[in-house]
């Protein structure tokens, strides 16, 4: 090979796959919206995006697959733990994860940061990534189905999606601060009592290590009545 | 033994990058110690795994950059015939690149972070960044010029310097749109590792074998051409399969699988000239540490960024792997074989020759070099291992993230184990270049 023959290689190689990248990439923004939802990003979707930026989550956490690897990938967390669990999570990591063999920082996130780091999570479920990742496919599926037949929602679909982050049913949701069907039998509360417990346990049971909850007063009152119900029905069959 | 007086603005460049390679890895090793126990809930709050792992990864950023400016300003005197444009500005650069990057490893202890993982910088530092850069495009580029012989390396290697220089400026815009967010971000990433810094490897390689094995320049420089053609033919568009699962068309699994799986490609080159120039070599063996740290960048190169790299490129593969430990393992291997033994090369090149040493006693330092290379390979297997079960438990067996990382738990204690090791190697090498001493006849 001559040393002219080396260096044609090297410009046809580099401009070409150049050229083809560009291209690409040209490509990729006319398509991208469509992939993406960009319609959909809001002011709050953007605000929660600086809040992800702001306290280094993707350091721990991937999104999209990128990231660090020591915490779950968040592309579809939305899905798979419901706006109240991850408000939950990100504001009391420290009480969620007590008995965890790993932790999460508590990083100080207020309220409002919390609320629109949900709405940019919602967004990015949304991306149409060829149904990545693959483990979380079941939660997408399971979301979109309830979506689909909301006056056939059965009552424990709202109460664990609401409260399974912590709080076991039987077999469902996360065996951190207790099963229903004890907690039931152990409280003494009118549905009153517990509306305002839910909202604000200090409240009701000072130094409780339950956080507050941030749920509509509507969802609460369906989480009183389905508890104070499990209480009836054990009392019954007895 | 230095040709050129202004060679010697390399010694501080090179210094640093070695005392920030020891605190990249002992950060590591303080990562491996936060997968292997659980952690106090205080001290997680106050130090957590993101922090750390900023730190580790832009103190390894930054030692790789500075060995590579370093061991520009050290090869280019000679490359050019003159000396360096100005050795002014190259301290001034030095001045406000270190800085720059004390301030940034600060700055995040306290939360002070742009958010984006590897490129953690907050804006305004970025801004220094690029000043340094600029400096030293400009003092790299007026050597040039004002040389009297051009030479293919001369401006193989400023193309690089460029080209690195200009991709970082993507890394800095705040996108409100998280998928072209990560669109340009690999552009710094992916076009840093698989095209700027495979420009700078493959001209420093060339530069170092024609210094050492005496073989003629336009056979190597002939090599040079067509591996850095097919790193940037295969690389460029290979970019394309980190853009399976962002949210894109569906032509480009197709475009980024064939291209990215034709990356091993000009690095299997590299190890191929690399060892047909050591067998024909005109030169002596003087140094025989220097030889195995060359033979030793070919292969590792090939192994962790060529064959680790294609194992899991494909996407009906990366589906499952993506964003999982082989992930990590395929970094590891990687980065320590292509860049940490490229800067190790210039290291052992430069170093004897800024002592004034011409044959050194390179016994603690053959240690350091087999330590090393054998705990990353352990590192990196078992990171694999760590990988594929991570994969087979979450993805397959469906079972939940905590479930699939408490069944790992004995693979990352085994990585914390080698990571010890690594680190000891590190300690021996960079104790052996800052110690260098004639051998004994």
């Amino acid at each position: 090979m001559t040393g002219k023959t080396a260096k044609t290689i090297f410009w046809l190689g580099t401009l070409s796959s150049a050229i083809i990248f560009l291209w690409l990439t040209y490509d990729f923004h006319q398509q991208e919206p469509k992939f993406a939802k960009t319609d959909q990003i809001n002011d709050q979707v953007v605000a929660g995006k600086k809040v992800w930026h702001k306290y280094n989550c993707n350091d721990c956490h991937t999104i999209l697959g990128f990231g660090g690897y020591y915490a779950p990938d968040m592309t579809k967390a939305y899905y798979r733990l419901g706006e109240n669990n991850i408000i939950s999570i990100v504001m009391n990591p420290e009480l969620v994860y007590k008995d965890s063999f790993r932790k999460m920082p508590h990083l100080g996130v207020t309220k409002e940061e919390a609320v629109n780091l949900v709405v940019f999570l919602k967004w990015v479920g949304t991306i149409e990534n060829r149904h990545w990742p693959p483990q979380d496919e079941k939660f997408v599926k399971a979301f979109r189905l309830r979506e689909a037949n909301a006056q056939k929602l059965d009552k424990t679909d709202i109460i664990m999606g609401a409260c399974g982050g912590c709080h076991s049913l039987e077999t469902l949701g996360r065996k951190i601060a207790g099963d229903f069907n004890d907690i039931a039998k152990r409280i003494s509360y009118d549905k009153d009592t517990l509306v305002k417990y839910i909202h604000d346990p200090q409240s009701v049971k000072p130094g409780t290590a339950m956080p507050p909850q941030n749920v509509s007063p509507e969802t609460a009152a369906i989480i009183s009545d389905f508890i104070l119900s499990l209480k009836a029905g054990k009392e019954v069959q007895k | 033994m230095i040709r050129y007086e202004s060679q010697k603005v390399a010694r501080y460049y090179l210094g640093l990058a070695l005392i920030l390679f020891c605190l990249q890895v002992a950060m590591g090793l303080w990562l491996a110690i936060n997968y292997a126990f659980t952690l106090p809930q205080g001290l997680v709050d106050v130090f957590s795994f993101a922090t750390a792992r900023a730190i580790h990864t832009n103190t390894l950023v930054a030692w790789m950059l500075l060995g590579f400016m370093g061991g520009s300003y050290f090869i280019l005197p000679i490359e050019c015939k003159r000396e360096l444009f100005s050795v002014k500005i190259a301290y001034l650069q030095l001045l406000i690149f270190a800085g720059t990057a004390v301030t940034a490893v600060i700055g995040f202890l306290f939360g002070w972070t742009q958010g984006k993982p590897l490129l953690e910088i907050p804006v305004p530092l970025d801004f220094l960044i690029v000043v340094a850069a600029l400096l030293f495009v400009a003092n790299v580029a007026m050597t040039i010029i004002l040389a009297k012989e051009r030479s293919i390396i001369q401006w193989m290697l400023l193309a690089g310097v460029t080209f690195l220089a200009v991709l970082y400026l993507f890394g800095m815009p705040f996108f409100k749109d998280l998928n072209v967010d990560y669109y340009y971000w690999w552009w710094v990433i992916h076009l840093w590792v698989e095209g700027a810094w495979e420009l700078f490897t493959a001209a420093i390689a060339a530069f170092i074998i024609i210094e050492v094995t005496g073989v003629e320049r336009k056979v190597v420089e002939k090599w040079l051409y067509v591996e850095t053609g097919l790193f940037l033919f295969t690389g460029l568009v290979g970019t394309g399969h980190h853009y399976y699962w962002i949210g894109s068309p569906d032509y480009w699994l197709w475009w980024g699988g064939i291209f990215s799986a034709l990356e091993p490609l000009p690095v299997a080159l590299m190890v191929l000239d690399t060892w047909m120039h050591i067998r024909e070599r005109k030169n002596p063996i003087v140094n025989p540490l220097l030889w195995t740290y060359i033979m030793g960048l070919a292969l590792f190169h090939f192994l962790g960024a060529g064959v680790f790299g294609f194992i899991h490129t494909l996407p009906p593969v990366n589906y499952y792997t993506h964003g999982s430990q082989i992930t990590v393992s395929h970094g590891h291997l990687a980065f320590f074989g292509a860049y940490a033994l490229l800067n190790l090369v210039v290291f052992y090149f430069a170093m004897p020759q800024l002592k004034g040493i011409e044959k050194f006693d390179d016994r603690l330092g053959v240690w350091g070099f087999w330590t090393m290379v054998t705990a990353m390979i352990f590192i990196g297997l078992i990171f694999g291992v760590a990988g594929v079960l991570q994969t087979y438990l979450e993805r397959i067996l469906d079972l939940g993230y905590r479930t699939a990382q408490m069944n790992m738990m004995f693979w990352f204690r085994a990585v914390l184990f080698f990571g010890a090791i690594f680190l000891s190697g590190v300690l021996m090498t960079v104790y052996h270049l800052f110690t260098l001493k004639k051998a004994a006849d």
